[in-house]
């Protein structure tokens, strides 16, 4: 190995890269991009949910209940249609999600003690949305129950009492259950993966294509010369989107990292070897930049986005799927980010992580110097 | 023997059940400019890929520039210039560049990487378009600056594979007096290709055909003993009258 020779790759492919409008859009335009999209768009919170409340009772009961549900911060009411009929077409035209019918005569019931039902219906073409609002739903009425019960029992005269069992809930480590607060990295882990392996899966298919690389190989040039040299600019405009992603997620979203900074780096770097490995090996095996292009997005963004815990959560996939997830690099990555940005915790607790990806980087960095010795390097 | 800059016995090179080079031997002199002659596809282009370490023979032996050529590749490759006709420069770098590429990728100490970038444009001319993408240059100013980077770190023993195809005459003529001049200064030239009456600047010639060395030795003796009697003859002439000869 020879430090000059490295160099000599490593500039030359700078210029590659700064000549080539392409790729510089790849690497900096793709990641502001993704940080928008995924940030602003790709809220999983529901709050403010649509509702419309058809009133046939009309009495000062029906009236406060309504008010009580526009206060809450998961139910907007935004329509008070007349009939059962206005209801539905609210709910047809997907104005509404969720539609509650207060019937007539139901303050009458409650003040008599009988059951009085309402009516709830849910759109629930989006079950995640739909099953939150349910749960909202669900405690809204529980704690309208609870007022009830507390009324009836105080004017049967007992006083001062209180509900048997009252759970007193603490959410941990994302307090506010801000999906933000893990969608940032996540967002970090797949931009990662497209500038590291896209970007790298370009560049020495291009060597091929242009008759280049019979040139690289009447050089004294060793496989691992040549792969450290190709890695290195990369390596570089990776790191920099990394650091960009964390303060946009930080000025942006108000993502604050609570442990250690030195700490995601050195996850950042070794998963960004594991993200240019990859990028290359496809490279040198397909030997056509377009090839090696749609080959990268199969196996290194897809997964990166859908099986690494990011988008869906790992427990509720299939065993096989779930066997596979184990190895995505992003699953690692993914898990250490989430240990670093909302647990706070240490290496200590966070290495078998790391081990993960060190291993990864370093199988997948001899099979690129094994398959660049093949090619005659 | 050590003395030649190449020396290869028996050399074989298959390509599954396709044999490109089959059994050749042969020997290039310190010093001399040795023609290597053939059509297309004859195994011109994989014997030198062999002697430039760029592929492992099959079998056979051999030693280039003092190194073994199953065992010596990497040392070969440093010791060597390699300029082919598909030989590519980085057509998006400069000729500055691509001159500054191969001065690392040589191992050339930077101390004295100004005086071979000066060196190289001068007996390349191409000091004017030092800065311009070498893709915007014409064919023939590419094939000089590949033939300067070939030579960059100072090569005893230069390997050109087709070097003067595609190139207008008077480019052709200062390419072989170019040639002439570093023969004086003792570097040996190997030289192959399909232009049979280029093999008039060659000390000694071997004409390869379907893998095997048909005929060699000076030009002039080899047309002297196919065509005897003929002095207005040809190395052409002389190919065809081989090729007649050896067809059943």
């Amino acid at each position: 190995m020879n430090a000059r020779r490295i160099q000599a790759i490593a500039r030359k492919e700078y210029y590659h890269l700064i000549r080539d409008f392409r790729s510089l859009y790849l690497a900096f335009i793709i990641p502001l991009l993704l940080i928008l999209l995924f940030g602003y768009a790709l809220s999983l919170d529901v709050e403010h949910i649509p509702s419309a409340v058809v009133d046939f009772d009309r009495t000062p009961e029906s009236r406060d209940f309504i008010r009580r549900l526009d206060a809450s911060v998961y139910f907007d009411v935004v329509a008070h249609p007349p009939s059962s009929a206005a209801l539905t077409e609210l709910l047809d035209r997907n104005r509404v999600i969720l539609g509650i019918v207060i019937p007539p005569g139901w303050s009458a019931e409650l003040k008599a003690d009988r059951a009085s039902p309402l009516q709830v219906v849910i759109d629930g073409s989006d079950p995640n949305t739909a099953g939150n609002t349910r749960a909202f739903v669900t405690a809204f009425i529980a704690q309208a129950n609870e007022r009830n019960l507390l009324d009836f029992l105080n004017r049967q005269g007992r006083e001062r009492i209180r509900p048997p069992v009252e759970g007193r809930i603490r959410v941990w480590f994302n307090e506010d259950l801000e999906s933000r607060n893990f969608i940032v990295p996540g967002i970090i882990a797949v931009i990662i993966m497209i500038v590291g392996a896209l970007l790298t899966s370009m560049v020495i298919a291009r060597e091929y294509e242009s008759g280049t690389m019979e040139t690289i190989r009447s050089l004294p040039v060793q496989a691992a010369e040549f792969f450290l040299g190709k890695a290195i600019p990369y390596f570089l405009i990776t790191l920099a989107d990394v650091l960009v992603a964390i303060l946009m997620g930080q000025m942006l979203f108000g993502v604050v990292m609570k442990a250690s900074f030195w700490l995601m780096i050195l996850a950042s770097t070794v998963y960004i070897l594991v993200a240019l490995g990859i990028g290359l090996l496809i490279s040198v095996k397909t030997q056509s930049q377009l090839v090696a292009n749609q080959l990268a997005v199969l196996v290194t963004y897809l997964p990166s986005l859908l099986l690494s815990d990011f988008v869906f959560p790992q427990q509720n996939m299939p065993a096989p799927l779930q066997a596979v997830s184990k190895l995505v690099p992003a699953t690692y990555y993914i898990d250490i980010l989430n240990g670093l940005y909302l647990r706070d915790l240490s290496f200590g607790q966070l290495w078998p992580s790391f081990l993960m990806l060190a291993l990864m980087a370093i199988l997948i960095g001899g099979l690129n110097i094994r398959a660049l010795k093949r090619e005659g390097l | 023997m050590a003395a030649d800059a190449v020396a290869v016995t028996d050399l074989v090179k298959r390509f599954g059940r396709f044999t490109a080079v089959d059994r050749i031997t042969f020997s290039v002199r310190t010093g001399e400019i040795f023609g290597f002659l053939g059509p297309n596809g004859a195994g011109k282009s994989t014997t030198i890929r062999m002697l430039c370490g760029i592929i492992t023979p099959t079998s056979g032996a051999g030693h280039v520039a003092g190194f073994d050529l199953f065992t010596g590749a990497e040392r070969i490759k440093q010791a060597i210039g390699y300029m082919s006709q598909k030989f590519s420069l980085y057509p998006d770098l400069t000729p500055f560049e691509n001159i500054r590429f191969y001065l690392g990728i040589y191992n050339v100490p930077p101390a004295e990487w100004p005086e071979r970038i000066e060196w190289v444009f001068a007996v390349t001319r191409l000091t004017a378009v030092r800065d311009r993408p070498t893709r915007e240059l014409p064919p023939g100013w590419r094939q000089r600056l590949a033939l300067g980077c070939a030579l960059l770190h100072r090569p005893r023993l230069l390997f050109l594979d087709e070097p003067t195809s595609g190139v207008d005459p008077i480019t052709r003529r200062h390419f072989w007096e170019f040639i002439r001049q570093l023969t004086v200064q003792g570097v040996t030239v190997f030289v192959t290709t399909h232009y049979m009456d280029e093999a008039r600047h060659c000390d000694r010639v071997i004409m390869i055909n379907a893998g095997r060395i048909v005929a060699g030795g000076p030009p002039a003796e080899i047309v002297a003993a196919v065509l005897p009697g003929q002095p207005e003859a040809d190395l052409g002439d002389a190919f065809v009258a081989l090729m007649r000869r050896e067809a059943p």
